[in-house]
């Protein structure tokens, strides 16, 4: 069993939202006979939905009094000076 | 969002110190969470996310107003983490190509259980497991894949902020998905 290369290719360019309508059809026509190309597929789906899943998160507390209180002061003088 | 933060900037740059406490509320969480998936631990994340931030305010004389601040931003972000990823691996590392998507056969599989542990997304373990895979990618395909998946940024962006050609991104982007799917396809 050997499938085309540029069904892989289609595969991906699918996932960037680039594939025309006659493309997609092509992939979706492929899919459906080829259960080792459809797994893959899915395969790569469900990673991204997973790294996708991580949760959000945010910086420390303090971060941006950390990050203000790091700024060279000759700038700090320039604002005072005004 | 962009004219706040390009006002901001502009009092910035005139030497406003103040006006940049703005701009560092507005971006930390993101900052934060790109380096902190790029190196993968919350000490050296909150480091590198801060180093980001200084060095953006005294090289703001550099930034183009006309040009979309947040990608000036996460370009510096970018950077900072992926000098601290090649200081910590040995150089073989870098170029080494993601093992086992060299062919990209898809033929080699066997039937693996792959239900999705719905339950579970929630739990610490996945959560590690996630993370892990995603450090485990070199550093070109971790970059895309976590600017383009956890930050959902655009093509066009990540580009931008990679100084990059499109094409390269894609290609990179593909490989990091081959990648991320064999680490994480048997979950």
């Amino acid at each position: 069993m050997s499938c085309p290369l540029d069904i892989l290719q289609l595969m991906h360019k699918h996932l960037d939202h680039e594939t025309s309508s006659e493309e997609d059809e092509h992939l979706k026509a492929h899919l459906q006979t080829c259960e080792s190309c459809s797994k893959h597929l899915y395969e790569i789906e469900k990673s991204i939905a997973l790294v996708k899943s991580t949760s959000h998160i945010e910086a420390p507390k303090d971060f941006t009094a950390a990050v203000m209180s790091k700024l060279p002061k000759e700038r700090q003088t320039v604002r005072w000076s005004r | 969002m962009e004219t706040i933060v390009k006002k901001r900037i502009r009092q910035v740059k005139k030497g406003d110190q103040s006006a940049f406490t703005e701009i560092v509320d507005l971006y930390k969480d993101k900052i934060y969470q790109l380096c902190y998936r790029m190196v993968g631990n919350a000490h050296e994340a909150e480091d590198i996310a801060q180093e980001a931030f200084i060095r953006a305010y005294v090289n703001i004389h550099t930034y183009d107003v006309d040009k979309k601040f947040s990608s000036w931003l996460y370009r510096i972000a970018t950077n900072l983490s992926i000098d601290r990823i090649r200081k910590k691996k040995p150089d073989y590392y870098l170029d080494a190509e993601v093992s086992g998507t060299d062919g990209l056969t898809m033929y080699s599989q066997v039937a693996v259980d792959i239900a999705l542990p719905e339950d579970e997304v929630e739990t610490m373990e996945l959560q590690e497991t996630i993370q892990k895979a995603i450090l485990k990618l070199p550093d070109k395909y971790r970059s895309v894949i976590v600017l383009k998946y956890i930050d959902e940024l655009s093509l066009i962006e990540i580009s931008e902020i990679l100084n990059i050609p499109v094409g390269t991104v894609k290609t990179r982007i593909h490989r990091g998905r081959e990648a991320l799917r064999k680490q994480l396809r048997h979950l």
